[in-house]
C-alpha cells in the first residue's frame, strides 16, 4: 500500500476511545438543541413582559422568596454531588461513586419536591395558568424545566444502580459523563430561571 | 344615509394586476413591472443556456475536463452575481426604501394635510365594522358615523385608517389602492392611501381568519369631495339620532394614536 | 493518542473481520428485528420512504380537493367526495375547506418532503457516502423513526376531530389557531403532531451532525464529501438549532389551547393584557425561514452531484458550491421578517430584513451559477436523474426569480398573502425539491433495491411532471398577480376576481393531470420493485463510494473501510482516460503511478 494512504490512516484511534468522543459530541448537539429550545422559551418570556409596565400584575400572588432559594441550593447540590461522583470515576475510587450518586439522586428528588411545593402554595393563593401572561410564563417555564429534571431523575436512577454494582471505572463510564453532563445543563438552565423570574 | 347611485364594485379582466385608481399605487406597479423585466430576461438566458447544453453538448459532445476553480473563473462567477446584486435587487431596495419614506410610511404628511379623513377599521369574524370621528373630530363620541363593511371617502384626499381587530388576525385590503395592513388583535395598524378615482371597489380580508374569510368583503366608494361632504354631514346627523348610550358593544372606538408600534 | 504506523496499516488493510476500525452491530435474523425494528440506517431510511410516499399522495390528494373547490366552486367532488365527504352531499363546504388546505401544507412539508429527502435519503446515503457501516446512533436512529411514526397517529387522529382536523392554515397563527379561532381536538392534535415530529426530526439531526463529523473514511475530508453529504449535514445542523424554537411555539400554544394560558391571546379575550400574537409569528418565522432551506439544502446538494455526474464533467467550483450553501445556512435565521413585512412592523426594521434577503439571494445565485456551468461543456446523459436534475434546476430558478418581488417591502404590499406568494414557495420548494426527490429515487433506486426501474416510463413520468408542474404553478403565479387572495373558500365572490374563474379552471386541470401522471411513477417503481432488471454495482458508472458495494449493499456496507484518495466529481480527467480507458474514476481508486497527486490530495487534506 503506498505511504500517501497511512498517513491519514493514523488519524483512527482505538474504536472504544473513537466511540466516546463520538458519543460525547452526540452529547453536545443534543445540548445545543436543548438550549435554542429553552432560549425561544426565554426570549418568549422577555416579550411578553417587555409590553407591560407592572410585572407580576398587582392583584396577583408574588412569588415566594425562601422556598425557591431552597430549590435553587439543592440543584446546584446535587450537580456538586454528580460531579464528585463523576471524579471519583475517572480516577478510580469506585467504591465513592455510589453515596456521590445516591446524594445526586436525593437532592434532584428535593428540588422536585419543593417545586410541587412551590406550586401547590401559589394554586392554593389563587395563580392559575389562565390568569394571563404572568401566571403563564410562569408555570411554563417552571414545569418545562421540571419535566427535564425528571428526566434526569430516570438517569441517576440508572447510575445509582450501576454504581452500586461498581460498573463505573476509568475506562468505563461514558453514560456517567453523558449523564452528567445534562445534568449540568439542566442546573444551568434552572439559575437562568431562577434570576429572571424569581429575581428580576 | 343614502348613498347615490353608482355601478357595483370595479370588476377585474384580464389577467393583469386590478385597475390602480390611487394617487401613488403606480410606484408599486412601476416597481414590479421593471423587476419583471430584468426577470423575464435572466428566466430566458437561464432556458436557453439549458437547451443549448442539452442539445448541443449531449452524449456526442466531449466533455471539458474543468474543475471551475481558476481565478478568472470564479471571478466571472462572482462577477454576475454582484452584477445582478446590485442591478436588479439594488434597484428594488433604493425604490423600495423611497417609496416607504416618501409615501407609504409618510404619516406625517398625511395627518398634516387638513383635508385627511380619519377612519377606524375594528376588524372582526367576519366584518369590518368602520368608523368616522365625525364633526366634532374626536372618536367615540355620538356623531360618530359607523358603518359595516363600507367605507366612504373623498376623492383626492389623504385617508388615514387606524386597524385593530376583536378576535383573530385579518388584514384590511383594498387591491385597487395598491393598499394591506394586518389587523391584529391588541395592536394598532395604520395604513393610509390617496385615492385618484371615483367609484365602488372591494375591501377583502387577506388574511386567513377562519371558515368565511372569503366572505369579509367590504365596499370602498370614492366620491366626488362636494358629494362626501354632503353624505359626511347627513351620516353623522343620522348617527347622532341613533346613538344609545347602553349599548357598550357599539361603543368600541379608540382615541386616534399619534406614533407608529414597532 | 494514535497509533503506530505499522499498527495501523495491519488494522486496516489485513483485517478480515468486518469490525476493524468501526463496529457495526450484529446482522438481525428475525423478520421483526430485520424489517420492523431494525437499527439498520438502510432500513429505516427505507421505512420513512414508505412514509413519506404514503403521506405524499394523501397531500396530493388534499391539493386536488383545493383545485377542484376553485374550478367547480361547491359542486360535489367526484370519488373523494362520495367517501369523505357524504354529510355535506360530496362538496366541500367552508370549515372543511380550511381543513383541506391546512392539512395539504402540514402533511406535505412535515410528512411528506421531510420523511423522503431528510429521513430517507439522509439516512441511506450519509453512511455510504462517506464509507461508513451506520450511523453514528443506531438505536437513536431506530427510535427517530418510530417517534415519527407516533407523530403520523397523531395527524391521523386530527381528521377524525369532530370539528375537523387542524384548519388554522398550516402557518398556524393564533389567535385563530387557539381555541378561539379553531376550537375542538383537531387542531390540538396537529400541534401536539408537529412538536413530536420535532422531536423525531432532532433525533434525526443529532446522528447526521454527528456522523459526518466523526465517521468519514480515511481520506474523505471535508472538500471530498459529495454535495449530498453537505446539502444533508447542513440541513441537520439547521434542524438541530431550529426546530426547537418551532417546538417551543407549539409548545406554547399546545399550553393556551389545553390548560387556558395567554401567550397569544389577545383581543376581547385576553386576561390582565394577554399574550402577543405577532411573538408566535417571530418564533414560528426564525423556524420557518430556517425550515425552507431545510427542505432545499438536500435537493440543492443532490441535484449539484447529479449534474456532474451525468454531464460527466467535474461539478464547477466544488467549493464555491460548499461556501454558497454554508452561508445560505449562517444567514437563514436572520431574514425572516419578510414573512412579517405587512404585520404593521417599523419601516426600518422591514428594511432591514429587505437587504439582508436580497443579500442572501447571492449565495444561492453562485450556487445556481456553478450548476448550469457544470452542464456547460460537458457531455450529458439524459437518463432520469438527470432530467429531473435539470428539471429541478428550472423550477428553482423560475421560484427563485419570483422572490424578489417579495423580498421587497414595497412590492409585497400588493402581493402579499396572494396566490403569487403561493406560487413562489411552490416552484421553490415544492416543485423542486419534489423534483429533487424524484432524482434521488430514479438514481438510488438500483442501489436501495438491487433493480433497475424502466427508463422509459421515467422518462415519460418526467415529461408528464415537468410540463404539468410548471402550467399549475405559473397559473398560481398569474392568478396572485391578478390580485387572488391565499386560502379563499370562493375567490369569485370578490368582483375584481370574478373573471379569474377560467384561469382557474386551466390550473386546476393541469393539477388533475399533473396528478394522473404520477401514477406513472407508483407503476413504475412497484413494478420495478418485484420485477425490474436487476441491476449491477454501478449501473450510473460514477465514483461515489456506494457505488463500489453491490446492490443493495450487505449489513455491514464495506468489507473494508475504504480510503479515500480524491474528489467524488472526477470526470473527464485525460490522465484517466489514458490509463484506464473511461471517463471517471472511483474517489477510493487507486490510479497508479500517480503518487505526486495523491500525496498533495491528502497533503492538503
Amino acid at each position: 500500500m503506498s505511504t500517501p494512504v497511512a498517513a491519514s490512516v493514523l488519524r483512527y484511534r482505538p474504536p472504544q476511545a473513537r466511540k466516546d468522543a463520538t458519543a460525547w459530541l452526540g452529547m453536545v448537539v443534543f445540548l445545543a438543541s436543548w438550549t435554542m429550545m429553552f432560549a425561544a422559551l426565554f426570549a418568549a418570556y422577555a416579550a411578553l413582559r417587555l409590553r407591560v409596565e407592572q410585572w407580576p400584575p398587582a392583584d396577583l400572588p408574588r412569588l415566594p422568596l425562601v422556598l425557591p432559594l431552597a430549590n435553587t441550593l439543592a440543584i446546584a447540590a446535587s450537580s456538586v454531588a454528580i460531579q464528585a461522583g463523576l471524579r471519583a470515576a475517572r480516577q478510580g475510587r469506585q467504591a465513592a461513586v455510589l453515596p456521590a450518586v445516591a446524594a445526586a439522586l436525593a437532592l434532584g428528588a428535593i428540588f422536585v419536591g419543593g417545586q410541587v411545593a412551590l406550586w401547590t402554595g401559589l394554586w392554593r393563593a389563587g395563580l392559575r395558568p389562565d390568569g394571563g401572561p404572568f401566571p403563564s410564563v410562569f408555570y411554563a417555564l417552571t414545569v418545562f424545566h421540571a419535566l427535564h429534571v425528571l428526566v434526569g431523575l430516570g438517569g441517576l436512577a440508572w447510575a445509582v444502580v450501576r454504581a452500586a454494582r461498581l460498573a463505573f471505572g476509568p475506562a468505563r463510564h461514558l453514560g456517567l459523563r453523558l449523564w452528567t453532563g445534562y445534568w449540568h445543563f439542566v442546573l444551568a438552565m434552572w439559575l437562568l430561571l431562577y434570576v429572571t423570574v424569581f429575581l428580576l | 344615509m343614502t348613498l347615490p347611485p353608482l355601478a357595483a364594485p370595479l370588476q377585474g379582466h384580464g389577467w393583469g394586476m386590478p385597475h390602480d385608481a390611487s394617487l401613488d399605487g403606480w410606484r408599486i406597479d412601476e416597481l414590479i413591472n421593471v423587476t419583471s423585466v430584468f426577470v423575464i430576461i435572466l428566466f430566458f438566458i437561464m432556458v436557453a443556456w439549458m437547451l443549448t447544453a442539452v442539445f448541443r453538448h449531449g452524449r456526442s459532445h466531449t466533455a471539458k475536463y474543468d474543475h471551475g476553480d481558476t481565478r478568472r473563473s470564479i471571478a466571472v462567477a462572482l462577477g454576475i452575481a454582484v452584477a445582478i446584486f446590485f442591478v436588479v435587487d439594488g434597484h428594488l431596495f433604493i425604490n423600495s426604501v423611497l417609496v416607504w419614506q416618501r409615501i407609504f410610511g409618510n404619516f406625517a404628511w398625511a395627518e398634516a394635510q387638513p383635508q385627511a379623513v380619519r377612519i377606524e377599521v375594528n376588524a372582526h369574524q367576519w366584518a369590518w365594522a368602520i368608523r368616522y370621528a365625525g364633526p366634532d373630530g374626536k372618536f367615540g363620541t355620538p356623531d360618530d358615523i359607523v358603518t359595516l363593511n363600507d367605507v366612504v371617502v373623498p376623492q383626492g384626499a389623504p385617508v388615514i385608517f387606524q386597524v385593530a381587530s376583536v378576535d383573530v388576525i385579518h388584514s384590511f385590503n383594498i387591491p385597487n389602492m395598491r393598499m394591506k395592513i394586518d389587523a391584529v388583535p391588541g395592536m394598532v395598524n395604520r395604513v393610509w392611501f390617496t385615492p385618484k378615482e371615483t367609484g365602488q371597489f372591494d375591501i377583502g380580508c387577506a388574511q386567513h381568519c377562519g371558515a368565511n374569510h372569503y366572505k369579509m368583503r367590504g365596499v370602498l366608494t370614492v366620491l366626488p369631495p362636494a358629494d362626501f361632504a354632503r353624505w359626511y354631514r347627513d351620516a353623522s346627523a343620522n348617527s347622532a339620532r341613533a346613538w344609545d348610550p347602553d349599548d357598550k358593544d357599539a361603543q368600541w372606538a379608540w382615541d386616534w394614536q399619534k406614533h407608529a408600534r414597532i | 493518542m494514535g497509533v503506530g504506523l505499522a499498527e495501523a496499516r495491519e488494522n486496516l488493510m489485513e483485517a478480515t473481520a468486518y469490525d476493524d476500525i468501526q463496529p457495526i452491530h450484529p446482522e438481525p435474523t428475525s423478520f421483526w428485528r430485520r424489517y420492523v425494528f431494525s437499527m439498520d440506517h438502510k432500513v429505516i431510511a427505507k421505512q420513512f420512504l414508505w412514509a413519506g410516499l404514503l403521506f405524499l399522495l394523501v397531500g396530493g390528494a388534499l391539493a386536488m380537493m383545493i383545485r377542484w373547490q376553485w374550478a367547480y366552486p361547491g359542486r360535489a367532488v367526484p370519488l373523494i367526495g362520495s367517501i369523505f365527504l357524504r354529510g355535506q352531499g360530496g362538496a366541500i363546504g367552508p370549515a372543511t375547506y380550511m381543513t383541506v388546505f391546512t392539512m395539504h401544507g402540514l402533511i406535505m412539508i412535515f410528512f411528506a418532503i421531510t420523511p423522503i429527502l431528510i429521513g430517507a435519503f439522509g439516512n441511506y446515503c450519509i453512511p455510504l457516502m462517506i464509507g461508513a457501516r451506520d450511523m453514528a446512533f443506531p438505536f437513536l436512529n431506530m427510535a427517530s423513526f418510530w417517534t415519527f411514526a407516533i407523530s403520523l397517529v397523531l395527524v391521523i387522529c386530527s381528521f377524525f376531530g369532530q370539528l375537523g382536523a387542524a384548519g388554522a392554515g398550516w402557518t398556524t397563527y393564533p389567535p385563530l389557531s387557539t381555541n378561539i379561532g379553531t376550537p375542538g381536538s383537531g387542531q390540538t392534535f396537529m400541534v401536539a403532531a408537529i412538536f413530536v415530529t420535532g422531536v423525531s426530526t432532532i433525533m434525526g439531526g443529532i446522528n447526521y451532525v454527528t456522523t459526518v463529523i466523526r465517521h468519514r473514511a480515511p481520506g474523505m475530508t471535508w472538500m471530498r464529501m459529495p454535495l449530498t453529504v453537505w446539502g444533508l449535514w447542513l440541513t441537520a445542523v439547521l434542524n438541530v438549532l431550529f426546530v426547537p424554537v418551532l417546538g417551543s411555539a407549539a409548545l406554547l400554544l399546545f399550553l393556551d389551547r389545553v390548560f387556558g394560558t395567554q401567550f397569544f391571546i389577545a383581543g376581547a379575550a385576553s386576561v390582565r393584557g394577554g399574550g402577543d400574537p405577532i411573538l408566535f409569528q417571530h418564533l414560528f418565522w426564525i423556524f420557518g425561514h430556517p425550515e425552507v432551506y431545510i427542505l432545499i439544502l438536500p435537493a440543492w446538494g443532490i441535484v449539484n452531484d447529479l449534474l456532474s455526474f451525468f454531464a460527466r464533467k467535474p461539478a464547477n467550483w466544488y467549493r464555491g458550491s460548499v461556501y454558497a450553501m454554508c452561508t445560505v445556512t449562517v444567514m437563514s435565521a436572520i431574514v425572516y421578517g419578510h414573512h412579517m413585512f405587512m404585520t404593521g412592523m417599523n419601516p426600518m426594521l422591514g428594511q432591514s430584513f429587505m437587504l439582508l434577503t436580497l443579500i442572501i439571494s447571492v449565495p444561492a445565485e453562485i450556487l445556481f451559477l456553478n450548476w448550469l456551468r457544470t452542464i456547460w461543456n460537458g457531455s450529458i446523459r439524459t437518463e432520469p436523474p438527470m432530467l429531473f436534475a435539470l428539471g429541478m434546476v428550472f423550477v428553482f430558478g423560475m421560484g427563485g426569480l419570483t422572490g424578489l418581488y417579495l423580498g421587497a417591502t414595497a412590492t409585497d404590499i400588493y402581493l402579499h398573502d396572494t396566490m403569487f406568494v403561493v406560487g413562489h414557495f411552490h416552484l421553490t420548494m415544492a416543485a423542486a425539491s419534489f423534483f429533487g426527490s424524484l432524482a434521488a429515487i430514479y438514481h438510488w433506486f438500483p442501489k436501495m433495491f438491487g433493480r433497475k426501474m424502466n427508463p422509459r416510463l421515467s422518462k415519460l413520468h418526467f415529461w408528464w411532471t415537468i410540463v404539468f408542474m410548471t402550467l399549475l404553478f405559473t397559473g398560481q403565479l398569474i392568478a396572485g398577480y391578478a390580485g387572488q387572495n391565499r386560502r379563499l373558500y370562493n375567490p369569485y365572490e370578490y368582483d375584481f376576481l370574478k373573471h379569474l374563474l377560467p384561469l382557474n379552471r386551466y390550473t386546476s386541470w393541469s393539477a388533475f393531470i399533473l396528478m394522473a401522471g404520477q401514477f406513472v411513477f407508483v407503476w413504475n417503481f412497484i413494478h420495478s420493485l418485484v420485477a425490474g432488471e436487476k441491476a449491477e454495482a454501478n449501473p450510473w458508472q460514477v465514483g461515489t463510494l456506494e457505488w463500489t458495494i453491490p446492490s443493495p449493499p450487505p449489513h455491514h456496507n464495506y468489507d473494508v473501510i475504504p480510503a479515500v484518495l480524491r474528489g467524488p466529481h472526477e470526470f473527464a480527467n485525460p490522465e484517466v482516460r489514458e490509463k484506464l480507458g473511461r471517463d471517471w474514476i472511483g474517489q477510493s481508486e487507486e490510479l497508479a503511478g500517480s503518487e505526486p497527486g495523491a500525496a498533495a490530495a491528502v497533503a492538503r487534506a
